[in-house]
């Protein structure tokens, strides 16, 4: 990464927050640029929600600091209240003031004379498509609506970050993916940094160029969603990201040995590898063969642009392989299987940075 | 800052509230045993006895009346009954104790039917004949079964309506008739909503004053008068009423019980109601009258000989007396309900800030003033207020002036016990209005540029208009009503309504009470009109009915 001058737009160092003894985020710290749209990923009470508040402002911090340019907007003594931040805020409820039409609504946020208020509410309904529900009530919505009026809300004011708390977890999944779609490019195209919180990894990689990932409030990785899916830090991202393959190393005679062949380390680790992960797509399935590991396919399951197969090993253990459509398998099958990119994890759960290789025991020598 | 003046207002309620209990124990426990020892050798075996039996004949009246017509007008459709569906509410409106001042005058010696009994069959004397003596227990238990039961009606007919139609289907399909339909799946279902309105009906037998005074049914309620005005005896009259919150206890557990009972007698997820099925038309005259009698004895027929009463007695009528009156309520009500919504607004922002332990439990406690008596009540707030006017009477006139009671002799003392008897409606109120409201709308105005006071005023106040008002009208309509604190605390020569037309009742001049009984039943009309659009326009019907009834004590009793 290129080392900038300018402060970033948000920075937060150390921050932690316990609500009645209950640690929701601890010592969380990352970066935020402008323009950056970042997503937090992680289980439902992770404390990705307070993360998103204690920078909106709505909650103030046990410890820590978030810095806006550079200048600290929040910490355990001092707060700058949420209104004077100049950031926009999207809820899981869409919050719209019922007692206000929509145009009303966007308009709320809007400090200056009235044409200009109107003006700006005419842009972006124009921008959200729905110019002709401007004399609306809420109610009168419906669900992807209310979304966009929210949404709408938000950048009224021309924030300079926008905080999305799972703002599309309250719609149909059909309306879900196109309305992330959409949100994704107005956000882009008006040049706001947003920060979405959501459960739902699918959702965390379509929207945002950069993963937070967190779990008992803690941060466990930073990174781009290709980076965070290839090489989980920890075994519970691994596993939280998509489908992994997990395999138990054995240490016999000095060799880790696993059902798929034997581990080589480049530097030599020692006898510190656990776990080893794999998944679905790394794993290829060739024709039998003496030298390589062999197993059997148990079960198929098509699903439209890849076929996800289990294969019991030989040695009894199942594995998830996904695989083109285009061959056809059939139950029972024998196969060998060869894995291709990998991960290894020590005992407490943590990546081993450490290059390694699979070799596979021929059948016929054990 | 902020925090700290919150806890402070909590405390200051924890105060006011707990002060009056508070002196209730000290003035029950400080006094000496023999005391109690007398009350429990004459008294109190017969206020027992005459409550149990008040509580178990109006129990099974509201609930015969109320589960009878609420299974009638919920599942069935007959002629009338889109009329009969508001009209079982009109009771409400008319206290107990006016309706047992028109019966007195109605079914006495001398009154009109048993003249024209008297003139039909041509009988003379008393001996003639025997009428039943409306003045008696069975009396009481008719007048208050009358205008109680309409809280069981409006919470079980809620029940029966929201059943979804798949259980009484599934019966029907599995060879259920309409009969066992009712007694094995409809009622069992609706059964923790009718425990909670019988409750509630019980709740305010143990209060009645008037009816049992004017029918001269010794209960715990006229006990504590009497001690207090004719004996002057504090103690006694405090331990009484410990006694009776003693029973006041059991039916809040009562209440709570039930109350958690029907959040997991799963209620209908959709809001699909039952649809109606048309009654068989033999039975349809039978359901009619047996909707239309609690009606026309509860309100019409009352309500018709009030106005004839009012107009006989015009000629000699005392308009300034009234006016007087009238004014003293209006001013009372008015004040009450302003203090209540400015405190139950305080307390409902208050317990919404975080870390706001204290004031919760002051949220708790506000909300069970509903549930003492009012004697109860007044006789707490009498002894604490007093004594403090006893104190600056010394402080400031220890030379001999005359002494002057600041407090215990002004109105100051009946906004106090009112504000302590009737908060729990505010707070009632505005706690389901501000249910409505999630906190993301709060945050939602921040993170939009406004602070605290420019969200209260956009966007708080003006989602909470309906709910305010109702609180507003619901507190008014009970000060109205109140007779028992007031006729204890009114300060002299300051008389309401309520109190005017108890004392004309007392001296056995009952029609000359006609247009003061006009007068509350009127206002008492209007949160029944409230209630009645609420649960048409309503979408949600299940959720306003209990809100809107007078004990919305729901969430106040639960522990949080």
């Amino acid at each position: 990464m290129t080392t900038k001058n300018e402060s970033p737009l948000i920075h937060c160092e150390g921050l932690s927050k316990a609500y009645e003894s209950i640690e929701a985020v601890t010592g969380v710290g990352f970066e935020l640029e402008e323009s950056e749209s970042a997503s937090i990923l992680g289980p439902s009470g992770c404390g990705k929600s307070t993360l998103l508040r204690l920078i909106a402002g709505l909650e103030n911090p046990d410890r820590g600091t978030v810095s806006l340019f550079g200048s600290e907007i929040s910490s355990p003594r001092r707060m700058l209240p949420p209104e004077k931040r100049r950031f926009g805020m999207v809820f899981q409820d869409f919050a719209l003031f019922p007692h206000m039409s929509v145009s009303a609504n966007i308009a709320y946020g809007v400090r200056g004379s009235k044409a200009e208020k109107q003006s700006r509410v005419a842009e972006l309904l124009e921008l959200i498509n729905l110019p002709h529900l401007a004399g609306q009530m809420p109610h009168q919505l419906s669900g992807g609506e209310q979304q966009r009026v929210a949404v709408a809300r938000s950048l009224a004011p021309r924030p300079r970050l926008i905080l999305l708390d799972e703002p599309f977890s309250n719609l149909d999944y059909q309306l879900r993916v196109q309305l992330r779609r959409d949100i994704r490019d107005l956000l882009r195209q008006q040049g706001v940094a947003s920060l979405l919180v959501t459960h739902d990894q699918n959702e965390a990689i379509t929207f945002s160029e950069r993963m937070l990932l967190m779990n008992g409030g803690m941060l466990i990785q930073n990174g781009n969603p290709s980076e965070i899916y290839r090489y989980p830090k920890t075994l519970w991202a691994a596993r939280f990201v998509g489908e992994a393959n997990l395999l138990e190393v054995h240490h016999t005679d000095g060799d880790n040995r696993t059902p798929l062949g034997i581990l080589n380390f480049a530097k030599g680790s020692t006898g510190n590898a656990v776990t080893v992960m794999i998944r679905p797509e790394e794993l290829h399935l060739l024709p039998p063969d003496k030298d390589m590991t062999g197993g059997s396919i148990v079960s198929i399951e098509f699903a439209g642009p890849v076929q996800n197969l289990t294969v019991r090993l030989d040695s009894g253990e199942e594995l998830r392989v996904s695989t083109s459509p285009k061959r056809i398998w059939t139950e029972g099958e024998s196969v060998s299987v060869v894995p291709e990119h990998f991960q290894c994890y020590d005992a407490s759960g943590q990546r081993l940075d450490d290059e390694a290789s699979l070799n596979p025991v021929s059948s016929s020598s054990s | 800052m902020r925090i700290n003046s919150l806890n402070f207002f909590a405390l200051l309620l924890v105060g006011v509230f707990a002060i009056p209990a508070f002196s209730l124990f000290s003035l029950a426990l400080d006094s000496e045993a023999e005391v109690w020892g007398h009350l429990s050798s004459t008294v109190l075996p017969v206020y027992l006895g005459n409550s149990l039996i008040l509580l178990l004949g109006v129990g099974i009246g509201t609930l015969v009346l109320g589960v009878v017509s609420g299974f009638l007008t919920a599942l069935y459709e007959f002629p009338g009954r889109r009329w009969l569906e508001w009209m079982l509410m009109l009771p409400m409106a008319m206290p107990a104790y006016i309706l047992a001042m028109v019966y007195l005058e109605l079914l006495d010696y001398s009154g009109p039917l048993q003249s024209a009994l008297r003139d039909f069959f041509g009988w003379k004397t008393p001996s003639d004949y025997w009428f039943p003596e409306v003045a008696s227990i069975g009396g009481a238990v008719l007048m208050l079964s009358l205008v109680l039961y309409p809280y069981v009606y409006l919470l079980s007919r809620n029940a029966f309506q929201q059943q979804s139609p798949a259980f009484t289907e599934a019966g029907r399909i599995l060879g259920d008739r309409t009969r066992y339909g009712f007694w094995k799946i409809a009622l069992p279902m609706a059964r923790p909503a009718v425990a909670v309105g019988v409750s509630l009906a019980l709740m305010e037998t143990l209060a009645d004053f008037g009816t049992v005074q004017l029918f001269s049914v010794p209960t715990f309620t006229t006990g504590i008068y009497h001690l207090w005005f004719g004996t002057a005896n504090a103690p006694a009259a405090a331990q009484l009423s410990l006694s009776l919150l003693g029973f006041v206890g059991l039916l809040i557990a009562l209440e709570r019980f039930s109350r958690k009972q029907q959040r997991s007698h799963g209620n209908a997820s959709s809001l699909k109601r039952s649809k109606r099925r048309a009654l068989p038309q033999h039975y349809v005259f039978l359901a009619q009258a047996f909707c239309v009698i609690p009606v026309l004895l509860g309100f019409l027929l009352p309500g018709w000989m009030l106005l004839q009463w009012s107009w006989q007695s015009l000629p000699g009528w005392d308009s300034m007396r009234f006016l007087s009156d009238a004014s003293h309520s209006l001013l009372l009500a008015g004040v009450t309900s302003f203090f209540a919504l400015a405190l139950a607004m305080l307390l409902n922002f208050g317990i919404r800030q975080p870390k706001q332990r204290l004031l919760k439990g002051a949220f708790r406690l506000a909300g069970l003033g509903y549930a003492f008596p009012g004697p109860v009540i007044a006789l707490g707030v009498l002894m604490p207020l007093s004594w403090f006017d006893q104190q600056l009477n010394q402080w400031f006139f220890d030379a001999g002036n005359s002494p002057n009671y600041w407090l215990s002799g002004t109105i100051f003392i009946l906004i106090y016990a009112y504000l302590i008897r009737f908060l729990a409606l505010a707070l009632g109120s505005v706690e389901s209005g501000m249910a409505n409201i999630t906190p993301a709308i709060g945050d939602s105005g921040r993170m939009l540029g406004s602070p605290q006071g420019k969200i209260m005023r956009d966007l708080y106040l003006p989602m909470l208009k309906g709910s305010l008002w109702t609180g507003a009208l619901l507190v008014f309509v009970d000060v109205m009503k109140e007779l028992p604190a007031t006729l204890m605390l009114q300060p002299f020569n300051v008389s309401t309504l309520a109190t005017r037309a108890f004392a004309y009742a007392s001296e056995e001049m009952l029609k000359q009470a006609a247009p003061w009984c006009v007068a509350i039943v009127l206002t008492g009309l209007l949160p029944v009109i409230l209630l009645n659009r609420k649960l048409r326009s309503s979408a949600v019907p299940q959720e306003t009915s209990h809100r809107l009834m007078p004990v919305s004590t729901e969430t106040h009793l639960q522990p949080a």
